[in-house]
């Protein structure tokens, strides 16, 4: 699932809005898309110049490894990118014309893998949460020399018609996905979590897993839904970066950790340094003080993770969610 | 090394001491832009460089801040990591022996909660073997000197400095603040506590706020200013601690470019370290290296230190 990263400079070989929300960039990089995986990404330097300054990471939303004439025929190899304009960086990515290169490193991260002994895989994808997924759908689904062992369901959501991204290509690799907007712009009324209870309330299947990306209340709520039926999920998260690699630690995430949480340590040490353990009964006689009602729901320890080296898949239950 | 292997990065004219100290190049990675090594391991062969200077460590782990821990600003970023690191034991056993598989000088970057715990660290370090040297980094938040910040106290500087000189006879130098009224002092305090070298400038201390929520983009309010932004910064007052000390300057903040490395060493530094530049060009310390090599050759330089502190003020 981990690969070595690689700086090269790919040309642009395809730009296009897709929506008026959402742009496709199509890369033209062999090294990279031989390497790469579903949810993994690239860090791509929009200019040279200092303004702005940092990489911005991309998920792949299509692999198009060298010499496999498919879809568009991309028989060089490379990859694509979906993205909405966010920010100055974003901003600077639209000017990026056919033809110029880009500086490309990756691929990077830990991608989607496949849960043992799980054969009925639901995707739900939230806006342009959708990317990431397709080309895991793609690997999983998708019409590949007849031998389809799974056929994966997939869940889109987005805020309405405009805010929803690769129906078109979904059904291409012959899935029929399920969708919803928030405001009944297209499919069902709702959210993409909507869909997600939906479909757990109603096949009572074992072998299920799950794989979400989305923002990160969206992933909250599918990660919660996911424990309450007992699936395992796995969630792709998205973060501010500034290196890609995990040395600068900037893209920190909360990891459940063992143990106890440091200051509930603490606690625990004064109370003993006071004459050890209480008895509960005669904890109910005092008043309660806040040290004492957060012992009775004692936060978590956790430690901080990098979104960039050990995800950007993680599992649901990984996180601390809050 | 296989013969095939050797480059332009084995231009002996490029070795710089700093005191007891030697490298074949005057360029390191800064602490806390290039992790443990192995982060870049696969994308720059590590043993070109002058040295590695790695993550801040403390005695015990540490989590580090909430995040946003990262703000993009004009030509820099503002960084709040909060000092994240594995802690001493876990450097030693695990990060350590790999880190010396690239066979790159390796120094230790360190700092402490109190003065003794800096003593502590350096003693424990101090026969360790793998290692070139430490780094003291002066600038922990939860230092106090009185009231007042440790990194910008002359006497609490020369104390850590010389606490640290008892406990360990190895190469050290001391990383300084620019974040002080004037740093001459503060470097002039550091080498009477007999440090070897002193590496400047740490980060600015800086503020991004978002206006729509008018609320800050660090979690931690303010944070670290690096990158090009801060350059001019940074070469100022290398080249006023040049001038101050006798020491070996090591020269950073901002550097990107073999053009920026040699106005650091012209200002005055012996040696460079390269920080923020690693996150948008990982290659950045291999292409100094090549073109401060050039530049030397062009010049008909056969030693940098030749050009160490030659700024021209009239």
């Amino acid at each position: 699932m981990k690969t070595e990263p690689r700086e090269v400079k790919g040309k642009i070989v395809n730009h296009r809005r897709i929506s008026p929300e959402y742009y496709t960039l199509r890369i033209q990089a062999p090294e990279i898309a031989r390497a790469a995986r579903p949810g993994q990404f690239v860090m791509i330097r929009l200019d040279d110049t200092y303004d702005p300054l940092l990489r911005r990471p991309f998920g792949f939303s299509r692999i198009l490894p060298p010499n496999q004439k498919r879809g568009g025929g991309f028989a060089e190899g490379g990859f694509e990118i979906c993205y909405q304009v966010v920010g100055r960086g974003t901003a600077r990515l639209t000017r990026l014309r056919e033809g110029e290169r880009a500086d490309v490193l990756g691929p990077l991260g830990r991608g989607f893998w496949r849960e043992e002994g799980r054969e009925r895989l639901i995707l739900v994808g939230g806006g342009i949460g959708i990317a990431p997924l397709l080309p895991w759908a793609e690997e999983l689904g998708g019409r590949k020399a007849g031998t389809r062992e799974v056929q994966p369901e997939i869940l889109l959501g987005g805020r309405d018609a405009h805010r929803l991204l690769g129906v078109r290509e979904i059904k291409r690799m012959g899935l029929e996905p399920q969708i919803a907007t928030e405001d009944g712009s297209a499919g069902l009324r709702g959210t993409a979590t909507d869909l997600l209870e939906r479909d757990l309330l109603s096949k009572g299947d074992e072998s299920k897993a799950i794989y979400a990306c989305g923002p990160m209340p969206m992933l909250a709520k599918v990660a919660q839904i996911a424990e309450q039926f007992d699936v395992p999920c796995q969630v792709l998260l998205e973060s501010r970066m500034a290196c890609g690699v995990g040395a600068c630690l900037g893209c920190a995430v909360k990891i459940r950790a063992e143990g106890k949480g440091e200051e509930e340590e603490e606690k625990e040490n004064l109370s003993a340094s006071k004459g050890g353990l209480c008895r509960p009964e005669e904890e109910t006689e005092i008043p309660l003080p806040e040290e004492m009602a957060a012992r009775i729901s004692p936060a978590p320890n956790f430690r901080y993770g990098r979104v960039c080296l050990e995800g950007p898949v993680f599992r649901a239950q990984e996180i601390l969610w809050e | 090394m296989r013969a095939g292997m050797k480059s332009r990065n084995d231009d002996s004219s490029l070795q710089i001491f700093l005191g007891s100290l030697k490298l074949k190049n005057p360029v390191m990675a800064a602490s806390g832009t290039f992790g443990y090594g192995e982060e870049y391991a696969p994308l720059l062969p590590l043993r070109n460089l002058g040295a590695i200077v790695t993550k801040g460590l403390s005695l015990d782990p540490r989590k580090g801040n909430p995040p946003p821990r990262l703000a993009e600003t004009p030509a820099g970023m503002l960084n709040a990591i909060g000092l994240e690191n594995v802690g001493l034991k876990a450097f030693l056993r695990e990060k350590l022996p790999r880190l010396r598989k690239f066979r790159c000088p390796i120094i230790v970057n360190i700092f402490g909660n109190s003065v003794e715990e800096y003593a502590e660290m350096a003693r424990r370090l101090g026969d360790v073997e793998g290692i070139s040297g430490l780094e003291v980094n002066i600038s922990c938040p939860n230092l106090k000197a009185g009231g007042s910040l440790f990194a910008a106290d002359p006497k609490s500087v020369f104390q850590v400095t010389a606490k640290i000189r008892q406990a360990a006879a190895r190469f050290m130098m001391v990383k300084l603040s620019p974040n002080v009224a004037d740093i001459g002092k503060i470097a002039q305090a550091a080498e009477e506590g007999g440090a070897d070298a002193v590496s400047l400038i740490n980060t600015l201390v800086g503020l991004a706020i978002d206006v729509r929520t008018r609320t800050p983009i660090l979690a931690n309010i303010t944070g670290g200013l690096s990158g090009p932004a801060i350059k001019p910064v940074g070469l100022a007052m290398v080249w006023r601690v040049a001038q101050a000390v006798k020491v070996p300057v090591v020269g950073l903040g901002g550097i990107t470019t073999a053009e920026d490395a040699l106005e650091y060493l012209i200002a005055g530094a012996t040696a460079v370290q390269v920080g923020c530049a690693h996150f948008f060009d990982p290659r950045a310390p291999l292409k100094i290296i090549d073109g401060i090599s050039r530049y030397l050759k062009a010049q008909n330089l056969s030693d940098i230190s030749s050009l160490v502190g030659s700024l021209k003020t009239k």
